[in-house]
């Protein structure tokens, strides 16, 4: 398995979920920004469940240097890769914070995803799974920046999947709603909106087994997504969403 | 959204409740920035003390400390962070054939809680405390240092902590040794007691068992006061047991787990549904002995069995009153106790009978010590206050103590056996109400 963002509470979840599944990996490449709490993970999962990784530093905002990526290879790559960022209020304004968002979430991203995608489809097999987000589905006031990045990443996602269809390789797009995760550690969420990340892990991987296009970690965000998508425009924009 | 990191907390016995800061972190220098910015900070591991003692104006919770570091498969010794659960370490460890040399009645608490409560179990009289088979952990201090601590370096620190409820500083990681054990099922005998006289005398009998406990049913009065059920256990060898359980003895069928969903309404636990339910208990077992091998989580984690079970005593919530008294006049002193629940009507759904053991002098903040010990639980209601009274008088007449670990109301004179934590830096609830009653 490959993990881009491992030090994401989801990711992480995700992983433990497959291991106890009884999934076997020769090797769990784990691509992280930050090594330190990135290797204790390496070395939990290793006590836990006698699975093998290997730790691989990424920071997206540096230039990349894809040739320590050859001999990383899997049939699976999970991608929790994210960066929330200040909302509207305090970030809009700031342009090192909308470059950041824009990077980390999409453009700097994308490429890194094409150069493992380009495996999978070689060996014509495997499944690529990219975390999203509902904030994606409709530019919102509050932080459009960041969905507007999720937007793009979800019809690069998509797109891919339509492209790698008949190459035998799938793509499975998660559209997590509010999760109880680092990012959103503080913020007064609804706890009947919000998702743990175990129970996040849970889903995906069912979701993951069963082959399935588009998920939404808590059904209910399928229903909200729907209905914000479908308010007509001269009403949207009067609304402080 | 701005963060906003104040939020209500409450532990096991949800009462008291606090709107207060609480935090977590998994990088160490982060948590040594929270340390260093503010001034009364108190850790948190899963909140499975009952009452005030990891509550205060900065709470940092240990829930993202959830990694484990190493295994020794072949010592039976394993170093994780503070935040794992015992839950989590029995379930890789059990199926390898090692088991906690101590454990609670719960095992939905962390590594740091059980450190700092030194927590006991039903083999304090023959296998001592938690910390007995504590190697060593990675404390940080005050100032944000990271300090080692064991019998050979820093063993101030290292004694000071144990049993101290957080008030030396937050353990970020631990090493401790497990025990072996060839099966995962108990072999238990359950003897039914009519009076304190009897179940006195079966405890001593049963000295030589690795675990004894009793429940009691603690709304009996006159003769039959002590009316229980002492239940004595072995880890059962794999040739001894049963072939449907012989053939895998280290792994268990997964059970189903029933949630309570909410709140249960004030009037449902009433002194008629508690003398029910005891008397439902003693009456299912119909047999004086019944010999049986059960798995160890029946045996050790009965109440496990259903999640959330706290909800049950109502928002209002309810307290644990542990106390122990030395074994001379344990008889006399339990007597007086369940006298006085028995005549306030304040009826106890749970009651846990325990002999404790010898204690080490050297872990001087614990709080067993050689003599009886009783868990009650009460609804929180307007009698409480004074029937705690009453007890806490009892248990000071008799040169007793109680659990701070479960304390939230108790007089400050009983519990105030904290010694060598001077730090202004960590400061509980529970703290500051013990120190302001004295
Ligand atoms: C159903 C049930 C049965 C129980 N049975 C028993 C029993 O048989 N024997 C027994 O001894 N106890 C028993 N307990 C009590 C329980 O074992 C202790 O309260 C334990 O300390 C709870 O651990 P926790 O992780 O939930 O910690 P918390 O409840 O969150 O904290 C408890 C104390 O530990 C401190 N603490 C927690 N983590 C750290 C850390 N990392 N560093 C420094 N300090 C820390 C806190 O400040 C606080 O003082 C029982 C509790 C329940 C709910």
């Amino acid at each position: 398995m490959i993990v881009l963002g491992s030090t994401s509470e989801v990711a992480q979840a995700f992983v433990e979920k497959a291991l106890q599944e009884g999934e076997k990996y020769e090797k769990i490449y784990l691509f992280t920004s930050s090594r330190e709490t990135t290797e204790r993970f390496a070395r939990h999962i290793d006590v836990k469940f006698l699975q093998q990784s290997e730790v691989i530093e990424l920071d997206l905002m540096k230039e990349i240097d894809y040739t320590r990526f050859e001999n990383v290879s899997s049939n699976l790559l999970f991608c929790a890769t994210g960066y929330l960022g200040d909302g509207t209020e305090e970030g809009l304004y700031d342009n090192k914070n909308t470059e950041r968002i824009i990077n980390i979430n999409y453009s700097k991203l994308v490429p890194v995803m094409n150069y493992f995608a380009q495996k999978f489809e070689s060996r014509r097999s495997g499944t690529i799974i990219g975390l999203s987000s509902v904030a994606g589905d409709r530019g919102r006031q509050s932080n459009f920046i960041y969905g507007s990045a999720k937007a793009a990443f979800t019809a690069y996602l998509s797109g891919l999947r339509n492209y790698l269809f008949d190459k035998k390789v799938h793509v499975l797009t998660i559209k997590p709603g509010f999760m109880e995760t680092k990012m959103t550690e503080g913020l007064p969420l609804n706890p009947k909106l919000t998702a743990k990340p175990k129970q996040a892990a849970a889903v995906i991987y069912n979701a993951y087994k069963k082959q399935k296009n588009v998920a939404y970690v808590l059904p209910i965000w399928g229903i909200i997504m729907m209905i914000i998508r479908n308010i007509p425009e001269f009403i949207f924009k009067k609304l402080k969403l | 959204m701005k963060p906003n990191f104040i939020q209500k907390v409450t532990n096991w016995g949800n009462f008291p409740v606090v709107e207060k800061e609480m935090k977590s972190e998994d990088s160490f220098k982060k948590i040594k920035e929270f340390v260093l910015n503010h001034n009364e900070v108190i850790a948190r591991g899963n909140g499975r003390c009952y009452g005030d003692a990891s509550l205060g104006e900065h709470i940092f919770s240990t829930k993202k400390l959830n990694k484990f570091i190493s295994f020794d498969r072949l010592n039976g010794i394993i170093e994780c962070e503070s935040g794992v659960l015992l839950s989590d370490v029995l379930e890789i460890t059990v199926q390898q054939g090692y088991f906690l040399y101590v454990t609670p009645g719960t095992k939905f608490i962390s590594v740091g809680g059980a450190i700092a409560s030194d927590v006991h179990g039903k083999n304090h009289h023959s296998e001592g405390c938690f910390s007995e088979y504590v190697i060593e952990f990675k404390l940080m201090t005050e100032n944000g240092e990271i300090i080692t601590c064991s019998r050979e370096s820093n063993a101030e620190k290292f004694w000071a902590t144990v049993g101290g409820m957080g008030l030396t500083g937050i353990i970020l990681t631990a090493k401790f040794k497990l025990k072996n054990i060839d099966s995962a099922y108990i072999r238990q005998e359950s003897i039914k007691a009519e009076n304190l006289d009897e179940i006195f005398r079966l405890f001593d009998e049963s000295e030589s068992w690795t675990y004894t406990v009793a429940w009691i049913d603690c709304l009996q009065k006159g003769k039959n006061i002590g009316r229980s059920i002492l239940m004595r256990g072995e880890h059962a060898f794999q040739h001894e047991l049963p072939q449907s359980m012989a053939n895998s003895p280290l792994r268990l069928k997964k059970k189903f787990q029933p949630t309570v969903p909410f709140y249960f309404p004030g009037f449902v636990l009433n002194a008629l549904t508690v003398k029910i339910f005891n008397l439902l208990y003693y009456k299912k077992q119909s047999k004086k002995e019944v010999k049986s091998f059960i798995d160890y989580e029946t045996y050790f984690y009965p109440l496990d069995f259903v999640n959330d079970w706290n909800k049950i005593y109502g928002k209002s919530g309810f307290i644990q009153y542990q106390m122990v008294i030395p074994k001379e006049s344990g008889k006399e002193g339990m007597k007086k106790i369940l006298e006085t629940i028995a005549n306030s009507g304040n009826g106890s759904f749970l009651a846990v009978l325990k002999l404790f053991g010898k204690d080490n002098p050297q872990a001087y903040n614990s709080f067993p010590m050689e003599g009886y010990t009783l868990a009650l639980d009460f609804k929180v209601n307007s009698k409480l206050k004074k029937l705690v009274e009453q007890l806490d008088n009892i248990v000071q007449e008799f040169g007793g103590r109680i659990y701070l670990t479960k304390d939230s109301m108790s007089k400050s004179s009983l519990t105030n056996y904290l010694k060598n934590i001077q730090s202004p830096k960590f400061v509980s609830l529970q703290h500051k109400r013990i120190i302001n009653n004295n």
